[in-house]
This record gives structure tokens, C-alpha cells and sequence, in this order.
């Protein structure tokens, strides 16, 4: 059964929290002199009484109140709320006027998608510029996971807020207690966007931008505030330093964190890390043999935006420094082919995950196995450790979800006229949390040419793939709402 | 801190929780896949899969800085390699162990510093005799929790309908006389602190602070009409009904031990002096009608069977005997035994929950009831010169409503409080309160309330 005056109340704490936020970009507007000033305190003064409101009317009996099925209602309610906050610093502005596609930029940011229907992104205001990185970087840790950082009295309740919002079909629990978990995760994604940052400034980058940069890297998110993406700047140096982050957010954060406490051979130890970081190797191998000669004659250059392309998509970032749409069809194939692997379980990155395609192919090969030996008594191990047999069936049943919503969504986008690679290269960067796809989607192109029913499928898309699917699913059978 | 448990079991999941809501760090380890799940889903303990004598699986749950390990599986050999493996990963970590053999306990060298090195170790069927015991002195209590090493104690008493305290104002029952303090009342399984002019109620559950020797005065305010203690009826020779048996063998009660098996009762009857020991079934009710069970004051139910244990309580109470303590062992019965009808329960695990708690607390933090226990504390802290409690008669003290003092403990004095008492410096206190308004306790104090 589930709590309403629970949902209601944490999802109140959740607008405050994001219109509080919104003072930063406020302050950056009155620096600049940008003129959107107003917009952002009107925004933040909504957001804040409106969360109050909520914060009253709703009210927590117990912190066991929140079980399974409120966790699960409050985060996909509070991502789909939180659209809407983070919308109206764009609709107010004026930067953004229309509601869809104010709804499908804020989206795409909390998902980390970094789809954009902007066209020219260097004249939107400073402060919204601001704006748009912040909530990717709330989106990539999780808004939820950070509520539960800072909110001391969820308890277990926390658990199962956090079951319903982290990416990952195992639940790695750091620390004992569930906040100090999120905490720990917290500071990591923290630590690491400061160091982009810092090592961003130190190769010459304006500091407004690093900054919006790394906070757009880390949640893998990709929106830059460049019309021309990374590639504006044409500088091997802050492709090397995105690269690295890039992959840095890709993998689990459970490790990074392993690794700051002192287990230096966790990277290699993992073997889900092992095999992300061999795959993005093959990759970058077969992408730049291929462009090699056809679209650049050196080869340094084809390594360096093979490295990139390869990165940004894999992991789901988006940013990107050539337009890989003119490649030839094998490098085509394989960027949207890597879309769907996606980046670690547990990173801030989005497709199918690496440790579930691992388990899939796994769990395959013993079916094989098993024509072979009827009798046979097997076990799928990971990295030395047998998985559960409900791990896996809820891995095949997630694939299976996943497929079956990116074919009824490619369906419908081809049904409004895009044509065939447009419509499976959109549904997939946007079900993955990439961004840029291929033809009208491209990465030199945006998705303002998209028909408005076909944003707000591309919207459900990002909010599921974001979700992992379940906890959005789950919310539109009837038996979840039934006492 | 850092708290490593072995074993996911009902002990094991009780003391979690309990240490969980107190804002420690809890790490538990089991081998069966359903108890971790069902921590995962009820608790915010980090639940780890695996085998509690693995010294990886020990490695891995952080025992190299955990501060105690509790051993709390069902397997004394469990525990006790898992205590000796944590010792050996952290040579500085407090360790409990729940032990059931008898002859392990026995064996002082093998638990000691030597060998194992154990800090404390559990004994669930000793703890549930000290409870038994305890209970018999006090008839009419539901419950009887030591403090300070038994100085004070902390006792449940349940309010019937024919009380004459039913209506009475709270103070009304320590006017007169010091040395009792209502300090906690459950009502409709809600904790309550009491304030002195609320009215008491019938079937609020009473907890009474004192000292041992007003005991007597205690007793003889809420039950008039009780007598002195005189026939008692023990079922089930078990290791908790042996032990309880010798412990009466050389009291003035008449004690009388009823078991199934003939070949335990001839071992008994070779073993005791004074007790009667009969061979026979305890939910035979011809049986119990020939001994006398009418006349008992007491009916002890301990056998293996908790099912049987609270029949042949009821049973024997409606056939005569005045007061029933039954032993049972899920701790999720405990809330139902008390509403059919069954004066007190006694139940090896939330013994050892207790036990192990209050070895992990020193005394410092006990709980009030371990029934609705997450509402309630009962706390210890030092009185400090700064804090407005000190050199001011209690009366004019501002305590947070929800808040009281239930025992000043001044050097090897313990004082019952009433409004005239001040409070030295470096008095200790024992204070109860309701989680709620802990916060304003803590500004009162002038002191962060010390959990452990």
C-alpha cells in the first residue's frame, strides 16, 4: 500500500531543495549582468513556496513508512516534478519559451541525456547556461540519493529511495548506514568534478566554462554550453582531460571510492572494469582503423577523435569533436551498436550496463552449454561470486522492457516522418541518456526539428532509461495502486 | 562505532535494530540468503551474505575496525570461531558470544584471556533464570529490569481493573514516601512519560523506578492481598527448568518440577533436596489438578515447546494457579501472549537481547521497553556544573514535557527523586525520555548525551 502524505511531503522537500539550488545560477546572472536575474529568483521563490506546500500538506508517520512501493512512487513522481522546477528558469527567461521543449531540455538534463532543442546555445544567458549544467550534475549522482545524503531521519526508508534511483542491478551498500553510503558517493562525484574542473582551468578553459563542462562530464550528461560541443575549442588538451573523465564517470563509483580509501588494485581486480575498459580499448581500435585514411590521414588523428567519439558515446556523455555522422558505416555502426552497452553499473552513465550484458552473454552460454549437457549442473559466477537466479531473470526481463519500449518508440518517431536512422538513432540516445544520435539528431544538429509528439516520447524515453525502466514501469500497473 | 554481528537470526536481527536506531554503525553477516533479504528490506544495516567463520567474509565486513563483534548465531561453535578468528584479524575488539552449552560455559580457561579472549559471553538460559527470579520476588510484575548491577530496578507493573490506583493522580503514588518513581507508562502500546498530575488508567503498563529495599512498600501499595510466595510449579526440566530448580532447591518454597521424560527425572530427583520432582505430562490437566495446581502460586512453563507452554499457562490457570510465566522464543509472539491472558513472559532470545545490549551500553543507555522500544530511552548522564539542573530543587527545574528524572546516583547512594531533591555536580543521572524530545534533554544537560 502506498503512503500519499509520504510522497507528498518528500517531494516537497525535493522542490525546495532544487529551487534553494537555484541560487546559484543567480547569483552568476547578477555577475554577468545577463538580465535573467529576475527570472531566476521568481523560479527560485515558486520552486521554495511550492515545496513548502508540499512539505505541509504531506506529512512522514514513521521513517519504516516508506516502503517499497513509496520509495518507488516518490522517485519517479519526484523526477517527473523535477522536470518541471528545473523548466521554469527556461520558460521564465524566456530562453526557452515554449513548455515542451522547456520540459525536454530539463529533462534531458536531470537524465543526463544532454539532448538539446536549443539552437544557439552561446545566446542563451550566462546564468541559464548555468542552470542547465547544474541539473545534470544533480541528475548524474541522483537527486533523490542526495536527499537521502542529507536528510538524517530516513533510516531504512532511505534504502528503498535508493533502491528505486541508483542504476545498478546489484545495490553495493558502502557503508552500514544507507546515508552514509550516499554521502560517500556524494563526495566522490564531488571530488572528482573540483579536479576536472581544476585541471580544465589550469589548460587555459574559462573557468565559467570548466565549470559547466565538468559539471556536464561527471553525470555523463553532455551538454556544453558551446553550439559546437567540445570541438569548439579544438584542443587536444581538454580532450584528453574529458576523455578521462568521461571514462572516470563511466565506471562504478563504488570503486572510486575503494580506490580513494587505498585498494589500488580494484580497477583491475573488478571484473566488470575490466571488461568496460578492454571493450572501450577494441572499440577505439576498430573506430579509428576505420576513419583512419577515409576521413583523416594521420593517424594520431584518428586515434584522438576515435578516443573521443568512442568515449562520449559508450558512456553515454554526448559531447563530441567531429561529426561522426559523415563516418563510414562500420564507425557508425559500431558508435550507435555501443550506445546500447552503455557505461558500468553503478556509474552515473546510462544503457544497458556493462555487468548486465556480461550476465547476459554468461547466462546465454550456459543455456548453449546445457543442449550440450542436459544434465549438467551449472551456476553463472561473476567474478568468482554465483549470481542469483532472480538477479538474472530480472536482468532478462529488463532487457526484454527495454527492447520492447525502444521498438514501440522507434515505431511511433517513424510514424511522424523521420526517417529510419533518425528514428532508431533518436529513440536510443535519449532511452540511454546520450544525447546526439545520427542524421537530423546528429551531433552537429539538435532536436528542435523533432515533432511535438515525438518530444514528449523521447521525454518518457530519457525518464525511463534514467529510471532503469522498472520504477517507471512499475507505476502505471494498476496492482501498484491497489490497496 | 563500528558493530560487526554473526548471525541474522531473531537475536542477531533484535540487536541490530536496536543499534541501528541508535545511530550505530551496524554490519551484520549470514549464510542464508532470506535473512539478509529481509534485513535489507526492514533495516539500515549493511546485510553481508556469506559465513561468519570465514576470516575473508570477517576481513571484507570491516572487522579490523569495528570496535565489537556480537556473536549471535543459534551454533555456539559459530560463535565461538568466529570470535576466535575476529581476535585474531583485531586484537582489540570487544567480543560477545551467545553460548548454550553448559559445559562450555564451565571451561573459564578456554573463554579467557588465553585462548579465546571473550569479553562477555551470553548465556540466554542463565539470563532467563535471573528473570524468572526476579519476577517470583516481585509477583505482579511484568517485568523486572536490573540497573547499576541490580541497585536499581526498573519494574513493569501492569494496572487492573480492581487497582485502587485506577483514576488516582500519578504523584499520589509516591506521596508520602520516597524511594518509587513512576518513570514510563505504556498505554494502548504507546510509551508515555508521565506527568504528575495525569491520571493513571486501567491496563497502563507501569514502570516503576526504585531501590531493592522499597520493594516491600512497592509491593504492598499496588497488591495488598498478595501473599508471601509459597508453592510454585515448574514444567519442563529443560536446562532452564534444571537450572531454575536448583536455584529454589534451598529456599523455604514448596517447588515442584514436572517433566515428560522419566529418565531426566530420575537425574533431577538424584540431583535436588527439597523439590518435588514428578514425571508426567504438564498439559495433562488431571496431572496438574492431583498436584495441587489450584494452590500454586505460580505455574513456570518452560519447556522446548512454546506452543505447549502458553496452553498448559493457561490451563493451569484456569484451573487455579494465581500468576503464569511462560518461556516463549519467537520474540514476534511477545505482544499476543501478553493480550490472551498470560501474566509474564520469558523468552531466551530477548533475554540474550537484553543481556547483550545492556554489555554493549555498560549501563550507560538501557531501553524502557523493549516491547514499543524505539519511542523511549532510558538514558544515564553526568550532572555538570554548567547545566541548569544542578543546585536547584527539582520542582523548579524546566524538564522537557516527555522527560524524567528517574534516579540520581550519588557516589554509592541512590536517591528516589522528588520535587524538593537537588541535583549535585557529578551526580549521575538516570533519565527517561521519549526520543522525541532527546534534543532538549541534551540542552538541559549542557552535555551530547553519550550512547555508549
Amino acid at each position: 500500500m502506498i503512503h500519499p502524505e509520504t510522497v507528498i511531503r518528500f517531494t516537497g522537500i525535493l522542490i525546495f531543495f532544487l529551487g534553494f539550488s537555484m541560487g546559484a545560477p543567480a547569483l552568476v546572472s547578477i555577475a554577468y549582468r545577463d538580465g535573467t536575474t529576475l527570472a531566476l529568483l521568481y523560479s527560485m521563490s515558486i520552486s521554495m513556496g511550492a515545496g513548502l506546500l508540499f512539505f505541509r500538506l504531506g506529512k512522514i508517520k514513521d521513517e519504516t513508512a516508506i516502503n517499497h512501493r513509496d520509495g518507488v512512487a516518490i522517485v519517479t513522481i519526484g523526477w517527473v516534478i523535477a522536470g518541471l522546477v528545473g523548466a521554469l528558469p527556461f520558460l521564465l527567461s524566456g530562453s526557452i519559451p515554449d513548455f515542451t521543449d522547456a520540459y525536454f531540455e530539463s529533462v534531458s538534463g536531470f537524465t543526463t541525456t544532454g539532448a538539446s532543442i536549443l539552437t544557439d546555445i552561446e545566446g542563451v544567458p550566462k546564468g541559464i547556461l548555468l542552470w542547465r549544467s547544474l541539473i545534470q550534475w544533480f541528475g548524474g549522482m541522483g537527486i533523490i540519493v542526495f536527499s537521502i545524503a542529507i536528510l538524517p531521519f530516513l533510516g531504512v526508508g532511505g534504502m528503498q529511495l535508493y533502491k528505486a534511483e541508483i542504476p545498478s542491478p546489484v545495490i553495493d551498500k558502502l557503508k552500514p548506514r544507507i546515508s552514509d553510503t550516499a554521502k560517500a558517493l556524494w563526495k566522490v562525484y564531488l571530488l572528482l568534478t573540483v579536479l576536472q574542473i581544476l585541471l580544465l582551468v589550469m589548460g587555459g578553459m574559462a573557468v565559467f566554462d570548466a565549470a559547466c563542462h565538468a559539471f556536464c562530464t561527471m553525470p555523463t550528461g553532455g551538454f556544453s554550453p558551446k553550439n559546437t560541443s567540445i570541438a569548439y575549442y579544438d584542443n587536444a588538451y581538454f580532450e584528453g582531460v574529458i576523455i578521462i573523465f568521461m571514462l572516470l564517470a563511466g565506471i562504478n563509483f563504488s570503486l572510486h571510492y575503494r580506490l580513494i580509501k587505498g585498494d589500488y588494485h580494484v580497477f583491475h581486480r573488478d571484473p566488470e572494469s575490466r571488461v568496460f575498459l578492454g571493450i572501450v580499448a577494441v572499440l577505439v581500435l576498430l573506430v579509428a582503423m576505420n576513419i583512419h585514411g577515409s576521413v583523416y590521414d594521420s593517424l594520431t588523428r584518428a586515434f584522438r577523435y576515435a578516443a573521443f567519439q568512442v568515449s562520449s558515446i559508450i558512456t553515454t556523455t554526448g559531447f563530441a569533436t567531429a561529426d561522426f555522422d559523415t563516418w563510414p558505416s562500420l564507425a557508425k555502426t559500431i558508435l550507435i551498436l555501443s550506445m546500447f552497452l552503455g557505461a558500468m553499473a553503478g556509474s552515473t552513465g546510462g544503457g544497458l550496463k556493462t555487468m548486465r550484458i556480461i550476465l547476459l552473454a554468461k547466462h546465454s552460454y550456459k543455456e548453449v552449454f546445457h543442449i550440450i549437457h542436459p544434465h549438467a549442473v551449472t551456476a553463472v559466477k561473476l567474478g568468482g561470486k554465483v549470481v542469483p537466479q532472480e538477479i538474472l531473470s530480472s536482468i532478462w526481463g529488463f532487457f526484454v522492457l527495454y527492447l520492447g519500449i525502444y521498438v514501440a518508440s522507434v515505431l511511433v518517431m517513424a510514424s511522424l516522418g523521420l526517417d529510419m536512422i533518425s528514428a532508431i538513432s533518436s529513440v536510443a540516445a535519449c532511452i540511454f541518456n546520450i544525447g546526439p544520435g545520427l542524421g537530423v539528431v546528429g551531433p552537429v544538429q539538435n532536436y528542435s526539428s523533432i515533432p511535438l509528439p515525438g518530444k514528449w516520447v523521447l521525454t518518457f524515453c530519457m525518464l525511463v532509461g534514467r529510471l532503469e525502466i522498472y520504477t517507471v514501469i512499475v507505476l502505471l500497473l494498476p496492482e501498484f495502486w491497489r490497496k | 562505532m563500528k558493530i560487526t554481528i554473526v548471525g541474522a537470526g531473531d537475536v542477531g536481527f533484535h540487536i541490530a535494530k536496536r543499534l541501528s536506531d541508535e545511530n550505530q554503525d551496524v554490519v551484520v553477516i549470514d549464510k542464508d540468503p532470506a535473512k539478509i533479504a529481509q534485513i535489507n528490506e526492514n533495516l539500515d544495516v549493511q546485510a553481508l551474505l556469506g559465513s561468519g567463520t570465514s576470516p575473508e567474509m570477517l576481513k571484507n565486513s570491516g572487522v579490523n575496525n569495528a570496535r565489537i563483534l556480537i556473536a549471535a548465531t543459534d551454533s555456539d561453535e559459530v560463535n565461538l570461531i568466529a570470535c576466535m578468528i575476529a581476535r585474531n584479524l583485531n586484537p582489540v575488539i570487544v567480543k560477545i558470544a551467545r553460548l548454550r552449552n553448559q559445559e562450555y560455559l564451565r571451561e573459564e580457561k578456554l573463554l579467557g584471556k588465553e585462548m579465546l579472549g571473550l569479553d562477555q559471553v551470553i548465556n540466554p538460559e542463565s539470563a532467563m533464570v535471573e528473570t524468572i527470579l526476579n519476577l517470583m520476588n516481585f509477583p505482579g510484575a511484568s517485568e523486572v529490569i536490573d540497573f547499576e548491577g541490580g541497585r536499581v530496578k526498573l519494574i513493569g507493573v501492569p494496572i487492573r481493573k480492581d487497582s485502587r490506583f485506577v483514576g488516582q493522580q500519578f504523584r499520589s503514588i509516591s506521596k508520602g514516601e520516597g524511594g518509587l518513581l513512576v518513570g514510563a507508562i505504556i498505554r494502548r502500546n504507546q510509551v508515555l512519560i508521565p506527568h504528575g498530575k495525569d491520571h493513571i488508567k486501567t491496563d497502563d503498563l507501569l514502570y516503576v523506578v526504585t531501590t531493592p529495599d522499597q520493594l516491600g512498600s512497592l509491593f504492598r501499595k499496588f497488591y495488598a492481598q498478595d501473599r508471601e510466595l509459597k508453592r510454585v510449579c515448574i514444567v519442563g526440566a529443560g536446562a532452564t527448568g534444571a537450572s531454575l530448580a536448583a536455584a529454589m532447591d534451598n529456599s523455604k518454597v514448596n517447588v515442584k518440577i514436572i517433566d515428560r521424560d522419566s529418565a531426566i527425572c530420575t537425574t533431577l530427583a538424584e540431583n535436588l533436596e527439597r523439590v518435588t520432582v514428578i514425571n508426567g505430562d504438564g498439559t495433562d490437566g488431571e496431572l496438574l489438578r492431583e498436584e495441587n495446581i489450584s494452590e500454586a502460586d505460580f505455574i513456570i512453563a518452560v519447556t522446548g515447546d512454546e506452543e505447549s507452554n502458553v496452553l498448559m499457562s493457561l490451563l493451569a490457570k484456569t484451573l487455579g494457579a494465581k500468576r503464569a510465566i511462560t518461556r516463549i522464543n519467537k520474540l514476534s509472539y511477545l505482544p499476543l501472549v501478553s493480550a490472551i491472558g498470560i501474566d509474564s513472559v520469558v523468552s531466551g532470545r530477548l533475554s540474550a537481547v537484553r543481556a547483550i545490549l545492556q554489555y554493549i551500553r555498560r549501563g550507560k543507555v538501557l531501553s524502557v521497553a523493549p516491547l514499543e522500544g524505539k519511542h523511549a530511552q532510558v538514558i544515564e548522564a553526568e550532572a555538570l556544573r554548567t547545566s541548569d539542573i544542578v543546585n536547584t530543587p527539582l520542582s523548579q527545574v524546566k524538564f522537557p514535557r516527555g522527560a524524567i528524572l528517574g534516579a540520581i546516583i550519588r557516589q554509592d547512594n541512590i536517591i528516589i527523586p522528588t520535587g524538593d531533591s537537588v541535583v549535585q555536580e557529578k551526580d549521575r543521572l538516570i533519565v527517561f525520555a521519549l526520543d522525541k524530545v532527546i534534543a532538549s534533554l541534551e540542552k538541559l544537560l549542557t552535555v551530547k548525551l553519550e550512547y555508549i
